[in-house]
């Protein structure tokens, strides 16, 4: 054999073509005739919508149409942002699209936004989430509707909700869902614990921040399929809410995903419903293209989240029982929120005799919730791993050991009631102990400390499809529906490669529609390259056996006797006797070819969970006088179950310490007490600045997933989780001080200081 | 709107005569207000084409010309002694370096942004500011032409052509500031000034409505009533007034550090 591709660091594929600009992105389409939408969005966080007077916009020149929710030919109610991509008559919160103008021009649907007045009679807007979540108070929607039902939760990971609830709780109608989790006495082991540490922990809504603005296109063919090119991670999703939305059979959508600049959860079927409703609505293409002002107000970020948090341990570092009440605020996502799974998560990857776990999705009238790499973790990571850290303080033990002690391994039953897959928690934790910055922490200047913290992703499962076409050159086609996402498609060439012999740069990776594509599930959760790479790998074997009963034949050797090394099929032991894949495919692809094209379709359907785990060590130096934490190294661990690209590997893991750091000292998008949001740029909006990130130490540790291609598992995810919480607990190490709300910025810090006097 | 690009000043002062005429320079403040729509130019006079650049040192003084960039006064050799340094500490912290690509001297202080860095840097180095009119050429002192927020001794029809800056041999020059964690802007910024005479001068900026000089003997802690400091929630009242006092004397300590050779 030559050598193996898996585990070689390679450039991403699509890599040259972003750099030199070649890459076709969603808004760069030249689509003839095509309108282009503006959006009217709500000055209000919550009103009923009296009336929009379009007059004076329409009057203006290149002004098309201005259209509301009843303009569109939406199917049916509904409240989420599928149903009701425009107001109907209550505004929910401000930023929400009210209205379309659609003109000839972007300047002059820009224009005439201006010019349409809406007028509004407002009500309370709902701000406060825990208060929100108390009987009799104002509700953050009056009017009832249908909550929709849409498919978007299960993209990220599918997470039962606990044990049915018996308790009665009094609680608002602001509360959409509540979860239960619970085994065991937790509230009496609490009691009867060695040591108890507890805390109530703050996390505020936090944006995606990608490059690329939301954007969508849409039009009707002439025999009035709907197309829709768009920036998503998801074509069949995006597909079934159109559907949804405007009550199409499926074979009427097509969906084409284009290049994605970027979406870290964010761009799931949000923008499509409005390109498409005004496309249908008028009957020529239409473009809705964000400007990063409306994509600040208008999307759909991570919602903040208040969790009250317990945990207790034995004498000699043994967990007992951890209690966590979870408020998650979705703003005004009826749909969805991620109590199901940060309700999972705030137990770490440790073991726990006993635990009570309260989650709530509660309604407010800020934004619409959407996803965010982890979604719910980074903030259930932030309350554990603090608590961890002064556990192991009370404890006079070590954290690393501490954290060790406790740590899962195969077969320990989560809260989740099932027991946990292989993962690497005892293995990063291992590898971080004999890191140098782990070994000197005990002997830093003044005012700087590091801090260690971890955390897992459980990864997510869908069923997927692919296809590798052997083309008449010898090279490979590789087709899946897939959203190249952080690399994705160049692990699929890799895993294609090496299964079927050749060489990566023989095979090419295109991204197919629903209208042409096998299936496959949004990007996202971290499960493409556990689960499209795993039909890739399958789809490469079935060709492989088409060439290989075509070489036999050629060569008058069984298929067991033959192997393909870099593009030659040849007979193991007898490399002379040998035929290339080009001229076996040059002799099916022709006419009166004699063997059926090599190529083959693969499908997979993951049942077991591949959940990957990292570890965290933050060096950080603390101004005492200003406040200001400056980062002055990064260490992270991850397992990664099989580096299929080391390269990506580390890029993925430095992208996600990079997005954690933003968690911690940087990112907040913040409404005053009226829901007006007072961070809608990037002025104001804070994200870790590349001269602000410290170089990132990367430790790839290998933990195979059993079901994945070449034991590869889903790593995007993992690497933000836990990056805050080390950062928190750096900054205990070098001053004293425990923040109990992100981000960690200089006035909390310089404030937390004065009051403990440290 | 109209936009020209004159190769004179006088055909530059002609043009700014207009009923809402704007001066554009670096375009660094006013595209992003005028793409916020908060300012809509009648005509947009750009300026850039002007012979308005330059880093003049003479003996006895240094004149900056208003179209002097940020990148400019961070690179110019001639400022690289403890007299001057602060200029281009204080322009190497401001934006990015597309930012300081464009970014101007003029333009910045024309500008008067409560936030903005050089106002300070020009307050404790005693600048004079030299203004242009149709009618003619007057001079006022940095203290005399910032009057608040975005307000400035500036006439409608006028341009800043040049900055003079006295030089005081021997003395030295620091600027520190607390950035905001997204804009960089000051949060609390201060320029300070030392001299081989003993004497000392310090100008805050980023904690009210606009730049100012600290009188001889004030503490910067009390250097303003609570009323008159911006409060915010990247900077609440009693923080930034705290940090009038850690920039300030932060500022004042490089100074003498580079005035007694003892800094970097
Ligand atoms: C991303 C970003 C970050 C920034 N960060 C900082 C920072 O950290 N600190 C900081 O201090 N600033 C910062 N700035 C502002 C920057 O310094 C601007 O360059 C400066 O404020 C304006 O200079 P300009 O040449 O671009 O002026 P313009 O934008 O061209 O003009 C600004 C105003 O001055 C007037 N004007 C311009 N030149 C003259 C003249 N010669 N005579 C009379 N009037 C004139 C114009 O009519 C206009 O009203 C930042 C800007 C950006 C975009």
């Amino acid at each position: 054999m030559s050598e193996s591709v898996i585990g070689v660091s390679r450039p991403r594929v699509d890599a040259p073509d972003k750099v030199t600009g070649a890459t076709h992105f969603a808004a760069d389409g030249h689509v003839h005739g095509l309108l282009h939408a503006r959006l009217v969005l709500s000055t209000e966080a919550h009103a009923l919508l009296q009336r929009v007077e379009r007059d004076a916009a329409l009057a203006m020149p290149g002004v098309v149409a201005v259209l509301t929710a009843d303009d569109l030919p939406l199917a049916s109610a509904g409240s989420d942002r599928t149903t009701e991509p425009l107001a109907r008559t209550e505004v929910v919160f401000a930023g929400q699209p009210v209205a379309l103008v659609v003109a000839e021009s972007e300047a002059a649907a820009e224009d005439a936004v201006e010019a349409v007045v809406v007028e509004y009679e407002p009500l309370p807007a709902v701000v406060d989430v825990e208060d929100a979540m108390l009987p009799g108070r104002a509700l953050a929607r009056v009017l009832e509707e249908d909550a929709g039902g849409g498919d978007l939760e299960s993209i990220h990971a599918g997470v039962d909700k606990g044990q049915e609830d018996g308790e009665e709780e009094q609680l608002s109608g602001n509360v959409l869902d509540t979860v239960h989790r619970n085994a065991g006495d937790a509230t009496a082991l609490l009691e009867t614990s060695d040591v108890v540490v507890s805390g109530t922990f703050r996390t505020p809504w936090v944006y995606q921040a990608y490059i690329e603005p939301q954007v969508a296109t849409a039009w009707l063919e002439p025999n009035e399929t709907l197309v829709v090119s768009t920036s998503t991670q998801g074509s069949f999703v995006t597909q079934r809410e159109l559907a949804r939305a405007f009550g199409l059979p499926l074979e009427r959508i097509r969906v084409i995903a284009e290049p994605l600049g970027g979406a870290f959860g964010g761009k799931l079927a949000l923008m499509e419903p409005l390109a498409a409703g005004a496309a249908l609505a008028l009957r020529r293409p239409v473009r809705v293209v964000l400007t990063r002002a409306e994509d600040f107000q208008a999307t759909n970020p991570a919602s903040a989240q208040v969790t009250h948090l317990k945990i207790g341990a034995r004498k000699d570092g043994t967990l007992t029982a951890i209690a966590a009440r979870m408020i998650v605020d979705r703003g005004s996502n009826a749909g969805w929120g991620v109590e199901g799974i940060t309700s999972l998560l705030v137990a770490g990857p440790y073991r726990w005799e006993a635990h009570e776990i309260r989650g709530y999705g509660v309604q407010t009238n800020r934004f619409t919730f959407g996803a965010y790499r982890g979604p719910g973790a980074p903030t259930a990571a932030f309350a554990l791993e603090t608590l961890m850290d002064e556990l192991a303080v009370e404890l006079e033990l070590d954290p690393l050991e501490l954290r060790l002690q406790n740590a899962v391994v195969e077969d320990d039953v989560g809260v989740s009631g099932n027991p946990f897959p292989r993962m690497g928690a005892v293995e990063v934790l291992e590898r971080i102990r004999t890191h140098p910055l782990w070994q000197s922490r005990d002997s830093l200047p003044d005012n700087e400390g590091v801090g260690l913290a971890a955390g897992y992703w459980p990864g997510g499962n869908e069923p997927a499809a692919a296809v590798c076409r052997v083309n008449q050159d010898g090279t490979m086609t590789v087709v899946t529906s897939a959203v190249d996402m952080s690399g994705v498609n160049t692990g699929f060439a890799a895993i294609a490669a090496e299964t079927f012999g050749l060489s990566p740069d023989q095979v090419r990776v295109v991204a197919a529609d629903t209208a042409t594509g096998p299936y496959s599930g949004a990007s996202g959760g971290s499960k493409v390259t556990y689960t499209v790479g795993k039909a890739v790998l399958k789809a490469a074997e079935a060709a492989r056996e088409k060439l290989l009963a075509a070489a036999s034949d050629e060569l008058e050797i069984a298929p067991a006797d033959l192997e393909v090394v870099d593009g030659v099929v040849r007979a193991v032991g007898a490399p002379d006797h040998s035929i290339t894949v080009a001229e076996i495919s040059g002799k099916a692809l022709r006419f009166g070819g004699r063997y059926e094209p090599i190529e083959g379709h693969g499908g997979s359907a993951q049942t077991r969970g591949a959940p990957s785990v990292a570890a965290h060590l933050a060096h950080a130096r603390v101004d005492r006088e200003t406040g200001e934490i400056t980062l002055l190294a990064h260490v992270i661990a991850q397992d990664v179950g099989r580096a299929l690209n080391p390269a990506l590997v580390e890029g993925q893991m430095r992208g996600g310490a990079a997005q954690g750091i933003g968690w911690a000292l940087y990112e907040e998008l913040v409404h005053d007490e009226n829901g007006q949001l007072l961070t809608g740029s990037f002025l104001d909006y804070a994200i870790p600045l590349a001269e602000r990130v410290p170089d990132i130490d990367t430790l790839i540790v290998e933990v195979p997933a059993p079901d994945g291609p070449f034991g590869a598992k889903g790593i995007g995810e993992a690497p933000v989780i836990a990056a805050a919480p080390a950062i928190a607990n750096a900054v205990a190490a070098a001053v004293g001080i425990r923040l109990r709300e992100l981000p960690m910025t200089a006035p909390r810090v310089w404030a937390t200081l004065e009051e403990s006097g440290a | 709107m109209e936009h020209v690009r004159p190769s004179t000043l006088d055909e530059a002062l002609e043009g700014l005569a207009a009923p809402d005429a704007k001066a554009l320079a670096g375009g660094q403040s006013l595209l992003p207000v005028m793409k916020l729509r908060i300012v809509r130019p009648s005509v947009l006079v750009d300026i850039g084409r002007l012979e308005l650049g330059g880093v003049h040192m003479s003996e006895n003084e240094l004149r900056l010309g208003a179209l002097t960039t940020w990148n400019e006064l961070e690179s110019a050799q001639e400022l690289e002694r403890p007299a001057l340094a602060a200029l281009a500490e204080c322009a190497s912290g401001i934006g990015d370096l597309q930012v300081r690509n464009r970014g101007t001297l003029g333009g910045s202080l024309a500008h008067a942004d409560p936030a903005s860095d050089m106002p300070a840097v020009v307050l404790a180095l005693g600048a004079q500011i030299v203004l242009r009119a149709a009618s003619g050429e007057r001079t006022v002192s940095a203290e005399e032409f910032f009057l608040g927020p975005f307000t400035t001794a500036l006439g409608p029809a006028e341009l800043i052509t040049e900055v003079v800056f006295p030089l005081v041999e021997g003395s030295g020059s620091a600027y520190v500031k607390v950035e905001h964690p997204a804009s960089g802007f000051a949060l609390a910024g201060a320029a300070a000034v030392v001299r081989p005479d003993g004497g000392q001068s310090v100008a805050l900026t980023g904690m009210g409505g606009q730049a100012f000089l600290l009188a001889s003997d004030a503490n910067p802690v009390d250097a303003l009533p609570d009323a008159e400091i911006y409060g915010d929630r990247f900077a609440p009242v009693e923080y930034r007034r705290h940090l009038a006092g850690v920039v300030a004397r932060r500022a004042l300590d490089r100074a003498r550090e580079r005035m007694e050779g003892t800094g970097e």
